[in-house]
């Protein structure tokens, strides 16, 4: 039943689990640990048995695999599929289809992004406690890459569980031991008498078997699935056009709303001048204020209801925000970057001493990036109706059912209704890009919704309320400073990092408690650089608090930290008179796993052999979500000043692979997404607004300027890491360098050029003139 | 009411002339292939074909339209639902990552090698203007010269 259990269920739940966990913890790390105790008892629903949380089969032998991650592109339902075909024995074909559940049971939970523990691992009280409380929050979230660490194990577990249920029913059918029968393609066979059975056949025997404890995995050796490039299951719908998305939702009476936030974020409504007028436009149903922040209006089409949007007259209140500009901004963080009392993240040695002590004078440079916008494809929106009997339901393109549970909670909480149930679909997301994670267009459409009862209400939010009025990365500056020892390495290393706190802007608007902006790890993630030899390092970070409310985002810190830390990183090369690489490689001296990755990048691109005048190659290295990722960017830099990015070539040790294709393609992804981010776009401020509204002044790739791109995935043999953001991550870095080495001029602030149109849809990237 | 052919299906439509074909087809028709994405025929992601050329239907008003074909990305695989050559380049290349700009993609390189079946990377460059905030571009280029050679071997 999809229904969501009530908070008196939640206690009593509770308890009977807490008493099942006590054994299983007992148990230790196998089944019953891993799979069953947050999962679900088989049982049979027509032609279907439910082996397991993870796993159906149908009698026609279709099989149907539960990812409870959000697909928005990276291919995870392909990834997770795969573990589980993999230990069931069943060819990788179109017999296996993905849903992502409705029902948030706590085997589902996203424990790993909080516990940081690999399930395979994991031991002892705190996790122990983590997950079942996790669990049954019905904490679900897509992010930090962490998917497959999170679930590429326990989803193992549960096919290799399913497996075992189903020899166990083909030998009592048989009258024959299970020692005696073998599994193949779908088939539990008896090689002696000849006798086979299909799992479509056994599967409803087999689903009310009790489901063994440490079931046997395969060893690697065995695999034909994990490992091997397979196509991704949800393809061939995509490429048929059919109607997949949050977008796509088509429900019987239909209602379409558009919106309109203040310009200048935080600002109340404070009139909505001809309210009275909107509401005699052709269509137009409803004119509503959100939560006295937001004006919608909902009609009977979204054509009808953003054209009547764009009619609507309003007064905002005036706010503290009003005056801010991007220049403004800057002069904050740049003032915070001489803060005398910023939270120290880490203090290793004596930096102060060290670079007192020496005779070399200190390097000291400020980077700076802009803010940005995730400028998803498909535009926010959610679908949901409030029934006449109580009931709620939602359709969301979301990473996270339970912001879409908790937004649906606040939206009709608005509108002064209980709903009896919260039943929440995630949708595919057309993209996402840390996003969709926050509770915001579900609550609205929910609100809409307890208006109109009975029917649902679909919300999408126009590309210019997506744009300008959206959740951004952090405008963001550092200053790092070092001195040199005589081998011409850093013996000091002292950053300071100003940024506005992520958690804390996202946990303001998604969670009842917030851990406050110090010690946010999102602002400094990227800045230590543990992984290179450095006696003396400090680490801090001073919030930067503004009205403008800051995302998730890709690679957060990483996206703007490792921008700082890869070009000064070549600064100090520079001022060593040392070669980029070789540098690199007597900093990794003690981090093999990260030189390897190094070499074998340099390798690909061809490190060293001569460029022509004008074209330049740069480098950029980093750790991060579990994997080690390289990459050499090749620019050519005309006279003009017109930047090029030819070819990016990249190395990731990403630990063991599932799905190889599709780390590719991440990877690909990721340097796109990241060029984008190095070259061509920000969002700016004026008078405390946004000033960019549409792709024509948020430019981005496109085919015309996207590099030439080669990847090589190096295998360390180490448990899987994460994929879905370390492709962005070097990226900048590594053109900021690769400029430096064509031109001589190296650029700290991104976008490293200015855009220019060309001609319609088409566009060149630019180097400032007066660049230092 | 307007007129006109979507998918090789006729329709009437009982609605303002003003209204965008994209709007019309999503929500009066239910052809939900293709998208909005920006609305001021930037992205792509609603591309249609209108008798042939390439269009954007987020602001091609329905009116214009009347009596013309419209054929969208559902309208490409043929009676017995096979892929059209370009569908099938596209999943060979595993092209798509999130896929929702790809049906604009489909229908702007379907119109190219129509009325350019060989075509150079500079062609590709001048012609297919979408964006995809995936960055599949390396394989979409891939994709469609796989396309041409298939479209070239038939």
């Amino acid at each position: 039943m999809p229904l969501l259990l009530s908070r008196r269920a939640f206690l009593l739940t509770g308890a009977a689990l807490g008493g099942t966990a006590l054994v299983a913890a007992v148990g230790g790390v196998g089944y019953l640990a891993s799979v069953d105790v947050d999962g679900l008892d088989g049982y049979v629903d027509g032609d279907r048995a439910v082996l397991n949380a993870f796993l159906t089969i149908h009698e026609d032998g279709r099989v149907v695999v539960n990812v409870p991650r959000t697909e928005m592109g990276q291919g995870i339902h392909t990834g997770l599929a795969m573990v589980v075909a993999e230990e069931l024995d069943i060819p990788f074909d179109d017999r296996i289809s993905v849903e992502f559940p409705v029902e948030p049971l706590p085997a589902y939970a996203s424990w790993f992004n909080v516990l940081q523990q690999r399930p395979e691992e994991a031991s002892g009280p705190v996790v122990w406690v983590g997950r079942r409380v996790l669990g049954l929050l019905g904490f679900i979230a897509t992010g930090a890459s962490a998917s497959t660490m999170a679930l590429w194990y326990p989803m193992r577990v549960a096919g290799a569980a399913a497996r075992q249920m189903l020899l166990a029913a083909g030998a009592a059918r048989l009258g024959v031991p299970v020692n005696q029968l073998t599994t193949a393609d779908g088939f539990v066979r008896h090689e002696a008498s000849g006798q086979s059975l299909s799992y479509g056949e056994l599967a409803r025997e087999a689903s009310v078997l009790p489901p063994p404890n440490d079931p046997p995995l395969k060893p690697a050796s065995d695999w034909r699935l994990i490992g091997r490039s397979q196509p991704r299951v949800d393809l061939p719908a995509k490429i048929r056009g059919e109607p997949v998305f949050g977008m796509d939702v088509v429900q019987p009476g239909l209602l379409y709303a558009s919106i309109r936030h203040a310009p200048v974020f935080g600002a109340q409504v404070a009139r909505v001048v001809n309210e009275a007028e909107v509401r005699t436009v052709a269509g137009v149903r409803d004119v509503a204020i959100i939560d006295g922040r937001q004006v919608a209006v909902v009609a009977e089409s979204w054509w009808r209801a953003e054209q009547a949007a764009q009619r609507l007259d309003i007064e905002w209140a005036q706010t503290d925000g009003d005056g801010i500009n991007s220049a403004e901004m800057s002069v904050r963080l740049q003032a915070a970057l001489g803060s005398d009392a910023p939270y120290e993240n880490i203090n290793d040695g004596d930096v102060e001493a060290s670079i007192a002590n020496s005779s070399m004078s200190v390097i000291e440079k400020t980077y700076e990036v802009p803010f940005l916008t995730h400028a998803c494809m498909e535009p926010m929106n959610a679908t949901v109706i409030v029934r006449e009997d109580g009931t709620a339901e939602a359709w969301v393109p979301s990473q996270s059912p339970l912001g879409v549970r908790t937004g649906v909670q606040r939206g009709t909480e608005w509108g002064s209704v209980e709903p009896t149930s919260i039943t929440c679909n995630i949708t595919m997301n057309g993209g996402a890009f840390g996003r969709r994670g926050d509770l915001d267009v579900a609550a609205q459409a929910a609100f809409l919704a307890t208006r109109h009862r009975g029917r649902p209400v679909k919300l999408i939010w126009s590309r210019e309320e997506d744009v300008g009025r959206g959740l951004y990365r952090s405008h963001a500056a550092a200053r790092l400073r070092a001195v040199l020892g005589p081998d011409g390495l850093p013996s000091a290393y002292d950053a300071l990092v100003a940024a506005q706190s992520v958690i804390e802007s996202v946990a303001g608007r998604n969670l009842p408690f917030n851990p406050g902006p110090n010690g946010d790890r999102l602002t400094v993630e990227g800045v230590d650089k543990l992984h290179y030899a450095i006696p003396n390092r400090r680490i801090r970070s001073q919030h930067v608090a503004s009205h403008v409310p800051i995302g998730l985002w890709r690679s957060n810190g990483f996206s703007f930290n490792t921008f700082f830390t890869e070009s000064f990183i070549d600064e100090c090369a520079l001022a060593a008179g040392r070669d980029p690489l070789d540098y690199r490689r007597a900093l990794l001296r003690n981090s093999p796993r990260h030189l390897t990755v190094l070499n074998r990048v340099a390798e690909m691109a061809g490190w060293g052999s001569a460029m022509a005048p004008g074209r330049g190659r740069g480098i950029a290295i980093e750790e991060c979500y579990r994997s080690v990722v390289a990459q050499v960017a090749e620019v050519t830099v005309g006279e003009d000043g017109v930047v090029t990015v030819d070819r990016v070539f990249c190395a990731i040790d990403v630990g063991m692979v599932i799905n190889p294709d599709a780390v590719i393609a991440q990877m690909e992804g990721g340097i796109a997404f990241g060029v984008t981010a190095a070259l061509m776009s920000s969002i700016t401020l004026e008078s405390g607004a946004v000033v960019e509204s549409n792709f024509h002044d948020f430019p981005m790739l496109r085919l015309a300027n996207a590099p030439e791109i080669e990847v090589t995935i190096v295998d360390s043999g180490l448990p899987p890491g994460g994929a879905g953001e370390p492709g962005i991550v070097p990226i900048a870095g590594a053109i900021a360098n690769a400029i430096q080495a064509a031109t001589g001029r190296r650029i700290r602030s991104l976008p490293l050029t200015t855009t220019e149109t060309i001609a319609e849809r088409r566009t060149r990237t630019v180097l400032p003139t007066s660049a230092v | 009411m307007v007129e006109f052919v979507v998918n090789g299906a006729s329709v009437s439509v009982e609605t303002d002339s003003s209204k965008p074909l994209l709007w019309v087809l999503r929500e009066d028709l239910e052809v939900l292939g293709p998208k909005y994405g920006c609305g001021i025929a930037q992205c792509g992601a609603c591309r249609v074909l209108i008798d042939g050329v390439s269009s954007f239907s987020c602001i091609t008003p329905v009116g214009s339209v009347a009596g013309a074909s419209v054929v969208t990305v559902e309208g490409l695989a043929d009676a017995e639902g096979r892929l059209s050559i370009i569908q099938q380049a596209w999943l060979d290349e595993q092209v798509p990552q999130c896929g929702y700009c790809q049906p604009g993609f489909i229908i702007a390189v379907t119109a190219l090698l129509e009325s350019t079946p060989r075509p150079t990377d500079t062609d590709i460059d001048e012609t297919i203007t979408n964006i995809c905030r995936c960055g599949t571009y390396p394989r979409i280029r891939r994709a469609i010269h796989r396309a041409a050679a298939m479209l070239a071997e038939r």
